[in-house]
């Protein structure tokens, strides 16, 4: 049985004044997958998000949860778990008190409450903190309290708005991966909202990617990072290398592009109807450039360019280089810190070896 | 410089106010004390020796009413400046800032008054032919006596108080993030329920330094309930000035004084060790 659809937004809007609005955005988000909204600050994500939880009123446009139609009911109605940025944890309520604060509201027996408290405490991995107050937790912990209040009350989906954002970088990310299994292991729908794009390539089934209130591109991660529908979303995920050029040649074996400076480049056949114009965007990314010794031959269907190294930055893992090529461009590229890469200095020259495949074109 | 030993900045700081607390507020008050426990005489300002018969007074009949009913109106006053004030605090809390800088004006404006002509102008209004009594003949009601009762008292007394409510309440509830109502009415509670178990054991601080600030004001009031009141129903405080000005018994004046700061001080423990336990979540220990 394929899954069906748990959350349908439907042209969302919302106008705040005539210049300042969010939307039309649509998407879907199939049952037990882990959805994404992400975008720079102002994109829309939040309002989205606050819209579903119902604290913002649309301007135009229907919410549908599980084929019912929710845009018009009080927040306290909704079945929507929403985890807060700042997690928002009753101060004066104990961590069980806390996650207890929902089923209270159902009218629970005490019994019951209990058990399901202690039963997600266990989940979240908060065992022995039930009788805390949030000041005396770490933000990690405060963090697994807000996801455990709003799990025990099994909505039909849950929300995290920015989740990860008050956490130093360690934290974050052993809190992505907790995350990421948690998500997996209990199936939960869920909507995650992120300015990070690395949280969202870790987490996600699908990301929306989106940009001045509206939706750049949906897909899946390794869709967006390797197939971006606009020189937006390609800048926005991961770096990039962009070159300005034009389609001189379009063929059975590929496109040729020339850029400004007359650097003639050959990518692969694109799909159909994806570049509209001649004037287009190269996209390169750094991590697809091979850097070779001068005179390396190209094999069939890579591009060969001469460049000189202008600068050399050392990550450990990885180097970075900034290469200028003999047109005046300059790009990045990211190589891993190997035996080859010890010899290089700057002023070196070298040569550039880029496969078609990874050429990608975009309409300007 | 001598960075070794610390100066005693706090002697800096708090040793003006001090001061003038020590001469002006001890001194007296010390004084006052002294008054109290020595014996009443008509023609002196009071005889010399020591005695506790100023006190004994007290429990006689006509004082313990008078205490009754000054904590009875006081307890009035404090419950209508809750009703009123709590709204508008809340209101004025979450109110976007120009709104906010507009509300607290109005609120403040009454206090910028002077309370004579503000009792002047209550006087206008409730009077036996004031602006109540016409529009009720106006609508061919029988006309109703405010003016001189405990109910002007309150009504005079509420009109200053409740900015005294109004403001530690507010203060409270701006600390308590939006965020928390947002996360109550997520997890299922309705206006109603977030507020009682959300913002008002969150506001619960703020709004016992409201009580306590009106209700000690209230008991000690002597302007509106002397201008406003019944002159046969009187407060403490009135009765504490006809001791001294009209029947000249300062020992007796002294005695009634004392026992009104106790009480209001023993009401003020009281209070705060009752509830000496809210807002300590917010430490960390």
């Amino acid at each position: 049985m394929p899954p069906s659809t748990e959350l349908e937004v439907c042209g969302l809007t919302k106008r705040y004044s005539p210049q300042v609005s969010v939307g039309p955005i649509s998407f879907e988000v199939q049952e037990g997958e882990f959805f994404s909204l992400l975008g720079p600050s102002g994109c829309g994500k939040t309002t989205t998000l606050r819209c579903i939880a119902g604290f913002e009123e649309l301007t135009e446009g229907s919410i549908n949860l599980h084929g019912e139609r929710i845009d018009g009911k009080p927040p306290h109605r909704r079945d929507v778990g929403l985890v807060f940025q700042n997690y928002a944890l009753f101060p004066h309520l104990t961590v069980f008190d806390n996650v207890a604060f929902g089923l209270r509201l159902r009218r629970l027996g005490k019994a019951e409450i209990a058990d399901r408290v202690g039963r997600v405490l266990q989940i979240v991995d908060l065992p022995g903190m039930a009788a805390r107050f949030p000041a005396q937790l770490s933000g990690g912990q405060q963090q697994r309290v807000a996801i455990a209040r709003s799990l025990v009350l099994e909505p039909r989906i849950l929300m995290f708005d920015e989740p990860l954002s008050n956490l130093d970088l360690k934290l974050r990310i052993q809190m992505r991966e907790e995350l990421r299994n948690l998500q997996r292991r209990l199936g939960k729908t869920s909507i995650y909202v992120t300015h990070d794009q690395t949280e969202a390539l870790v987490l996600s089934d699908h990301i929306a990617v989106l940009s001045h209130g509206r939706i750049e591109q949906i897909g899946t991660p390794a869709e967006i990072y390797e197939r971006p529908a606009s020189a937006f979303v390609a800048e926005f995920i991961g770096s990039s290398n962009m070159l300005r050029g034009r389609i001189i040649e379009r063929g059975e074996a590929g496109t040729i592009v020339e850029t400004a400076t007359g650097l003639r480049l050959h990518c692969s056949p694109e799909r159909e109807g994806e570049v509209e114009t001649a004037e287009v965007s190269i996209l390169l990314r750094p991590e697809r450039i091979h850097v070779g010794a001068p005179g390396e031959s190209a094999e069939p269907g890579q591009n060969r360019v001469s460049a000189r190294i202008a600068d050399i930055t050392y990550l450990g893992e990885d180097l970075h280089l900034s290469l200028d090529l003999a047109g005046g461009e300059r790009l990045r590229a990211s190589v891993k810190n190997s035996n080859a890469a010890r010899g290089w200095a700057p002023r070196q020259s070298v040569e550039l070896l880029v496969d078609a495949a990874d050429l990608r074109l975009l309409s300007r | 410089m001598n960075v070794g030993r610390t100066r005693p900045v706090w002697a800096f700081l708090t040793g003006p106010y001090a001061l003038f607390l020590l001469v002006l507020l001890l001194v007296p008050f010390a004084n006052i004390a002294v008054y109290s426990l020595h014996p009443y005489s008509p023609t002196k300002v009071f005889l010399p020796g020591l005695t506790f018969d100023n006190y004994r007074k007290i429990f006689d009949l006509y004082y313990i009413r008078l205490f009754g009913r000054t904590l009875r109106l006081g307890l009035i006053t404090t419950a209508v400046c809750v009703v009123l004030g709590y709204p508008l605090a809340y209101w004025l809390a979450r109110a976007r800032p120009r709104w906010q800088a507009m509300g607290l004006f109005l609120l403040i404006m009454p206090l910028m008054v002077s309370a004579v002509i503000r009792i002047f102008g209550w006087i206008v209004i409730l009077g036996r032919k004031g602006l109540v009594n016409q529009a009720l003949a106006a609508l061919a009601l029988e006309p109703v006596k405010i003016l001189y009762s405990d109910t002007a008292v309150v009504i005079g007394l509420v009109n200053i108080f409740v900015p005294f409510m109004v403001l530690p309440v507010m203060a409270a509830i701006e600390r308590i993030s939006p965020n928390l109502e947002e996360a109550a009415h997520n997890l299922g509670a309705n206006w109603y329920q977030m507020f009682r178990r959300v913002i008002l054991p969150l506001s619960l601080p703020g709004l016992i330094s409201g009580c306590l600030l009106v209700y000690s004001l209230s008991i000690s009031a002597f302007v509106t309930p002397a201008l406003m009141g019944n002159p046969r129903e009187r407060m403490v405080a009135q009765q504490i000035y006809d001791e001294v000005l009209v029947s000249f018994n300062w020992p007796g004046a002294a005695s009634l004084s004392l026992a009104l700061v106790l009480l209001t001080a023993a009401l003020m423990f009281g209070a705060l060790f009752a509830t000496r336990h809210t807002g300590r979540h917010e430490k960390v220990s």
